[in-house]
């Protein structure tokens, strides 16, 4: 029988297939590893190890131990942070670093962790298992942590308040939220400062800006970013526009209300909070649906709307103008006083009414040509309305009760 | 050595004493039965020749495609179990796929980087066997090399199409745009370009129904068309001789005459049709032409499917596939590209879409359809348009088919170049940006 044919290459493959061999086993060690490597193992051995030093051996076999997570099928969310942060519901350990740090009871009581999860309030990647993608801000994951430290990125005044974006996204028609004070303090400067004269929120306001109602959910593209320094972040460009809207939007009628930084953080917060809610209505017993105003609120309007300043409230002069001779109380209160136009038109511009509204300048020259169009016989109208205002407005001087002016 | 013989001889072929063995053939007979005897390896010769064997030639890249397509039936079978495809819960199984399951991110990544392996290995394969003309018949007699080329040609746009097909399943924003631009450009075609759009999405909008289409032809229709053609492609190797360049060695006279053996020896019967018995006066059974297949064959293609495999492996342990946001019909992102491997036709549609006033040239269909379906009858054609000698078949750079590499190579380096510029170069708004240079920061919510 003739022997086997030798190769003349058998030496050198074999050598190479036991590389490739060496590189499998390699390859096999990393993939183990990786699934070994998890920071999660460590916290979890840690905690163990505290809570047998606190609490003593027996206890310690309570915690669970493995992959955990949340799932809140109502949400849809698997919220796997409790598997670093397993002391969230023990107490005892309120003083300590994250992740071996208490959750405060106060606040779980009303939303219970199983059924709310931990990303409802506090944002970041539930799905994630490491802290850097769970934490973010990573890429292709829009919600990071709303975290005190992302808090001090933003410079913020109260570091730790982000996070009142997610209360308000379920309680955006509660007047006051306790504990959300950044919230409150934007809520009620939306009121003081008028924003509903020019801006629908929550289905009622003025037509002038855009509809505010769930511009939180307006995507981050979606803005223009070109006269915006620094982060370029949907936050960010509300922070600078609030304080100085013609700085990012050249041809833009809102008008710089002043606000400080913390006013306008705040309020950047609140109008980011607006968005859908996406909670079943079962979790949202006891906070208020709908966004209804107050007895004395309704009579106000119906008061402006129907009393002797009807015209002004109609033709939209009110939204930036008080016309205090009439009763009409301006909500932005932006403009002068319209009582005494007629006497304060000629001593700022030294033309008469008439001819000021004819050919207006300034602000009035962009608000007259775009905002509220009049015909010539609208014009003069105005004109008439605005004597009869101030005619009123002598008579109650003469009577010695004049309303104080606004501006 | 005959004790041995004997212990084999005791036992049913196929059926092996122990259940870990190894084969250490003494004789060219009992390398001849562990090929006979064992269904795995029944597919190759009993016989191979060194040429055929050689690294440089064939630079094995059809067997480490097929490597890629086993590693990816078998990474996709664990996908099958994991990923839910709906369009309400296919990303979150994603995810899940990607954090909680088990190895689940390193069966993705191996998944995924198979893929698009296999998509550049397939396209390579097609340029060597370009280059070497190894799709022309040689000596031997009623080879249908032609036909195998063909056949080649559907598989590599098989593969394409597969590829294209997983895209959309993870339904992350990635997916949704890559099958947005690729679908739209489908639907340029004249006349029943958006009839073949609405076909391939169950619809006017990508939705549940375009991710179950996808799916099934992802994990049923495509695979199943790929292994029947894969199949078969093989089997005409057989029957077209092996490799081109095996024609060389067939047609050498031997160097020395092999005696007749005196017990049967298998002969490389399925060689080439018709020659039969007449190839024993050539060289093929000379042994410093020829080795046996089993281990010699047998060891090098372990070491392309392992070495693949390895490869893979390890580089899928810390390279991570990404898996972007959710998939929203309402944000584009930018910039929305198609799948890298379509790039090269994205660039040439922008290129193309010429604007003169009012007029607008759609470059979709130049780009998009045209071009292509002009590549890929000329690449199925090509074959009986080549009248270079059968000589320069199974060589590289033959001088007779001079011109026709060049003008190929030049097609292919501007397709690679193209999808260079369209992978690393098209930065937001479609912008030219240097690889070097880095793109404006897009915006975030928070």
């Amino acid at each position: 029988m003739e022997k086997r044919t030798p190769a003349p290459f058998r030496k050198r493959d074999r050598a190479i297939l036991a590389v490739i061999g060496v590189l499998l086993i390699v390859s096999t060690f990393l993939f183990l590893n990786s699934y070994y490597a998890h920071d999660w193992r460590y916290y979890q051995r840690e905690f163990k190890q505290r809570v047998a030093q606190k609490f003593g051996a027996d206890k310690a076999r309570t915690v669970p131990s493995g992959l955990q997570q949340i799932w809140v099928p109502e949400l849809q969310h698997a919220d796997r942070c409790v598997s670093c942060h397993q002391a969230t519901q023990w107490k005892g350990f309120e003083d300590v670093e994250e992740p071996y740090r208490t959750h405060p009871s106060a606040i779980l009581k009303a939303h219970p962790v199983e059924r709310y999860g931990c990303t409802s309030c506090h944002g970041g990647q539930g799905y994630a298992i490491d802290a850097p993608e769970a934490h973010g801000p990573v890429a292709f994951w829009e919600e990071p942590l709303l975290s005190r430290t992302m808090g001090e990125e933003y410079s913020l005044a109260d570091k730790g308040a982000l996070h009142q974006m997610s209360c308000n996204v379920c309680h955006r028609f509660d007047r006051e939220t306790k504990g959300a004070d950044a919230i409150n303090l934007a809520k009620n400067l939306v009121k003081v400062k008028g924003c509903r004269a020019c801006h629908v929120v929550n289905g009622r306001g003025g037509s002038i800006g855009p509809d505010l109602t769930y511009v939180g959910e307006k995507a981050p593209e979606q803005y223009d970013y070109s006269r915006l320094s620094g982060q370029k972040t949907a936050f960010a460009w509300h922070v600078a526009h609030l304080k100085e809207p013609r700085a990012l939007v050249a041809d833009t009628v809102m008008p710089n209300f002043n606000f400080t930084t913390k006013e306008a953080q705040a309020l950047a917060m609140l109008v980011m909070s607006w968005r859908r809610s996406p909670v079943p209505a079962s979790f949202l017993a006891g906070a208020p649906r709908t966004d209804p105003q107050t007895p004395e609120e309704v009579e106000e309007e119906r008061r402006m709307a129907t009393g002797p300043g009807a015209w002004f409230v109609k033709t939209g002069c009110f939204v930036c103008h008080s016309i205090s001779a009439l009763g009409v109380k301006s909500p932005a209160q932006i403009g002068p006083d319209l009582s005494i136009a007629v006497e304060d038109v000629q001593s700022r511009f030294g033309r008469t009414v008439d001819d000021f509204l004819k050919a207006p300048t300034g602000t009035m020259a962009v608000v007259l040509s775009r905002q509220i169009i009049l015909t010539d016989e609208q014009k003069a109208v105005a004109v008439q309305k605005l004597r009869e205002a101030f005619a009123e407005h002598q008579k109650q001087k003469a009577a010695g009760k004049a309303p104080p002016l606004s501006r | 050595m005959e004790t041995s013989t004997q212990t084999q001889k005791s036992q049913a072929p196929g059926v092996h004493p122990r259940p870990l063995w190894s084969v250490h053939p003494e004789s060219d007979r009992q390398a001849g039965d562990a090929i006979v005897s064992n269904f795995i390896l029944h597919w190759f010769p009993a016989k191979a020749l060194v040429a055929s064997l050689a690294w440089r030639y064939s630079l094995w890249l059809g067997t480490a495609s097929a490597a890629l397509l086993l590693l990816l039936v078998l990474s996709g079978l664990p996908l099958l179990f994991l990923h839910v495809p709906s369009v309400e819960r296919a990303y979150a199984s994603v995810k899940d796929i990607e954090y909680v399951v088990t190895f689940g991110y390193w069966i993705r990544s191996v998944h995924r980087y198979a893929a698009h392996f296999m998509v550049a290995a397939v396209f390579l394969h097609l340029v060597r066997v370009f280059l070497t003309g190894a799709y022309k018949n040689g000596t031997g007699r009623n080879q249908r090399r032609e036909w195998n080329w063909v056949l080649g040609v559907m598989m590599l746009l098989l593969t394409l199409f597969l590829s294209f097909t997983g895209y959309l399943l993870p339904w992350d924003q990635l997916a949704y745009w890559a099958v947005t631009v690729g679908t739209n450009i489908a639907s340029s075609i004249p006349l029943v370009g958006p009839q073949i759009r609405e076909l391939l999405l169950g619809g006017r909008n990508i939705d549940q129904p375009t991710l179950i289409r996808f799916y099934v032809l992802h994990v049923i229709v495509l695979p199943g068309g790929l292994g029947a053609l894969f199949a078969y492609h093989m089997w005409r190797i057989r029957k077209d001789g092996g490799l081109a360049s095996a024609d060389h060695a067939t047609a050498l006279p031997a160097k020395v005459e092999t005696p007749p053996a005196p017990t049967k020896t298998y002969t490389l019967l399925g060689l080439a049709r018709g020659t039969g018995p007449t190839i024993r006066a050539s060289s093929v059974e000379a042994p410093d032409t020829t080795v046996n297949s089993v281990p010699d064959l047998t060891r090098r293609a372990a070491i392309v499917v392992l070495g693949t495999i390895a490869a893979i492996s390890i580089l899928s342990v810390f390279v991570h596939s990404p898996l972007e946001e959710p998939a929203n019909p309402l944000v584009t992102p930018n910039p929305a590209k198609a799948p890298w491997y379509f790039l090269w036709l994205q660039e040439i549609v922008t290129d193309t879409t010429v604007k003169i006033g009012s007029f607008t040239l759609n470059g979709a269909f130049i780009g998009g359809v045209i071009l292509p379906g002009l590549l890929v009858g000329l690449l199925t054609a090509w074959p009986w348009l080549d009248k270079s000698p059968a000589g320069a078949a199974g060589r590289w750079f033959p001088k007779d088919r001079r011109t026709q590499n060049l003008v190929f190579l030049v097609i292919v380096f501007l397709v690679l170049a193209l999808t260079f510029i369209g992978t690393f170069c098209r930065g937001p708004y479609w912008k030219l940006y240097w690889p070097w240079e880095s793109w404006p920061v897009m915006p975030t919510r928070i």
